[in-house]
């Protein structure tokens, strides 16, 4: 394929797959709760996950492995068993929280609970994932998942105060429900560096062959498509902030959140609520289910490929018929999937040392990266990041406790 | 030569380049008054349970005898197999669908995804 339209659907991709329940709900929160006042954490969660994602394809494209099978071998599986088991838990509770979101969605249109929904949601995602190719997958839900633009289109209408927002960017302490504030940051952080979305990216672009030729389709990619994504939940911070929080309501269900692009588009602002989570919510839990899958094939080696056919892969396609099967089940006992979500990102944020510092000493393994290894500036913004992970590590323990109340 | 460095961990392939799962452990002979030579490289879950901790190994072991559909839980192939070794895989000299590597994926293709419809385009052998 041409490079030109390799990175032109590699960008759409990147906006398409990052915009997801995560990030949906907890800007809503964030919004509603504290207005503007945690757009920092966003713009900080943003930088971290264009690192990580901008890392993970120079490692696919440099030793033609994804990171799983990278840090195996490296370190050996006595090292790589624990952050594998802990990656294994955190896709299924994500995979848990999407199908409760594209439910949940169905549920603001029809009425019908999302309970029920989940079953025919379950069953289409394992569909889609069981039939489809991995390009049709991965263009098919990007392309579709642009409809949550429209949070973009409503914020502009609305014209915001650009000083309101620019300080908002500016980290700041909170005026009152501090544990909720720190939650809710730890949360949006959770959700933008989902250990799923640098995961699939790596096993996406040795799916597709990537080689040194595409390191600058990886740097513009990972930076364009990870800030456009970012502007979109943004726009749902914006939203939020501007319709929800003068009214003092919060957002403790997503019925609340819906109405927030009512003013801005008055027929209309429903549906395409319910239709970009629900749309988002779709393609992302296809990107959790395979991602799953990559990493448990690649960690014991067998054979995997989402354009293999099931019967050629079938222990890659039993893996994640299990995880969706079980997530259904999980869902229909009634979770609630906006507490499921904020808990399972901020899990996401605890456990991003754990995940990613392996795979961090890879990067600088010259025998594995030669001349690509990281660079001074990459390094010292990847120290940062972990330093930044680990002080969320210990910091979220408790918020996770104390702002459930 | 780095043998643990070079050969633990990595992807084996076989004869047709079919991945069929990663060396496990590796099977050394200790002689008197001789260097110890490698014997074998292993595959499987019980060899994975192994080297985590003798107490998983146990579990392993007993649900392999439970529930396994492998001829073996360890699966063990004999050095004079080894074709190559690279930065990316060891190369053997089987074929993976004859080996207990790929008994469970048999077992699922054919009693669980094969079952499923589409799970292949092609006709049922």
């Amino acid at each position: 394929m041409k490079k030109g339209l390799q990175l032109f659907l590699g960008i759409l991709t990147a906006i398409g797959g990052f915009f997801d329940i995560g990030n949906l709900v907890t800007a809503a929160q964030a919004g509603a709760t504290f207005r503007f006042q945690l757009l920092w954490a966003l713009a900080l969660g943003t930088i971290i996950v264009i690192f990580l994602v901008e890392m993970s394809g120079r490692f696919a494209a440099v030793t033609k492995k994804s990171i799983p099978t990278g840090v195996r071998e490296h370190f050996g599986v006595r090292v790589w068993i624990a952050p594998f088991a802990i990656l294994v838990l955190l896709h299924f509770l994500t995979l848990a929280a999407e199908l409760g979101g594209i439910a949940f969605a169905l549920q603001l249109v029809t009425g019908i609970s999302f309970q029920i929904w989940v079953l025919p949601v379950g069953v289409l995602v394992w569909l889609f994932l069981w039939r489809a190719t991995f390009d049709a997958i991965e263009y098919s839900t990007a392309t579709l998942g642009l409809i949550a633009l429209c949070f973009v289109v409503a914020a502009f209408m609305y014209h915001p105060p650009r000083s309101d927002v620019l300080s908002g960017l500016l980290p700041s302490l909170p005026k009152q429900d501090g544990a909720k504030y720190w939650l809710y940051a730890v949360s949006i952080i959770g959700a933008l560096i989902a250990p799923y979305m640098f995961y699939f990216y790596s096993s996406g672009a040795v799916e597709d062959e990537w080689d040194k030729s595409y390191l600058m389709v990886n740097r513009i990619v990972s930076i364009t498509g990870m800030s456009f994504g970012a502007v979109i939940t943004a726009a749902v911070i914006i939203m939020t902030g501007l319709v929800l929080h003068p009214l003092d309501i919060g957002v403790d269900s997503i019925n609340q959140a819906a109405f927030v692009l009512t003013g801005a588009f008055p027929f209309w602002g429903f549906l395409l609520f319910a239709a970009s989570m629900g749309i988002a919510c779709t393609g992302a839990a296809a990107e959790v289910g395979l991602s799953l899958a990559y990493s448990t094939a690649q960690t014991f080696g067998w054979n995997w490929g989402e354009s293999l056919e099931p019967k050629k892969d079938a222990r890659f396609a039993l893996t994640y018929t299990v995880a969706i099967v079980l997530a259904m089940l999980l869902m229909m006992l009634g979770i609630d999937p906006l507490k499921l979500t904020i808990y399972t990102m901020a899990l996401n944020a605890m456990v991003l040392p754990i995940v990613s510092i392996p795979f961090l000493m890879l990067m600088n393994d010259g025998r594995l990266m030669r001349e690509f290894t990281n660079g001074i500036f990459t390094n010292a913004a990847t120290a940062i990041i972990v330093l930044i992970s680990f002080v969320l590590f210990v910091v979220s323990i408790p918020l996770v406790i104390m702002g459930s109340g | 030569m780095h043998l643990f460095r070079e050969l633990l961990d990595k992807q084996i392939e076989d004869r047709d380049d079919e991945r069929m799962g990663r060396v496990d452990a590796i099977g050394v002979e200790l002689r008197p008054g001789a260097p110890p030579r490698v014997v074998d490289i292993e595959l499987g879950g019980v060899s994975i349970a192994a080297r985590l901790h003798p107490r998983l190994e146990a579990l392993a072991m007993r649900l392999h005898k439970k529930l396994g559909v492998r001829r073996s839980a360890r699966y063990h192939i004999p050095w004079e197999k080894i074709l190559d070794v690279n930065d990316d895989r060891v190369k053997v000299d089987v074929c993976a669908d004859d080996t207990p590597a790929m008994d469970w994926e048999k077992w699922l293709r054919r009693h669980v995804i094969g079952k499923i419809p589409g799970a292949s385009t092609e006709e049922e052998e």
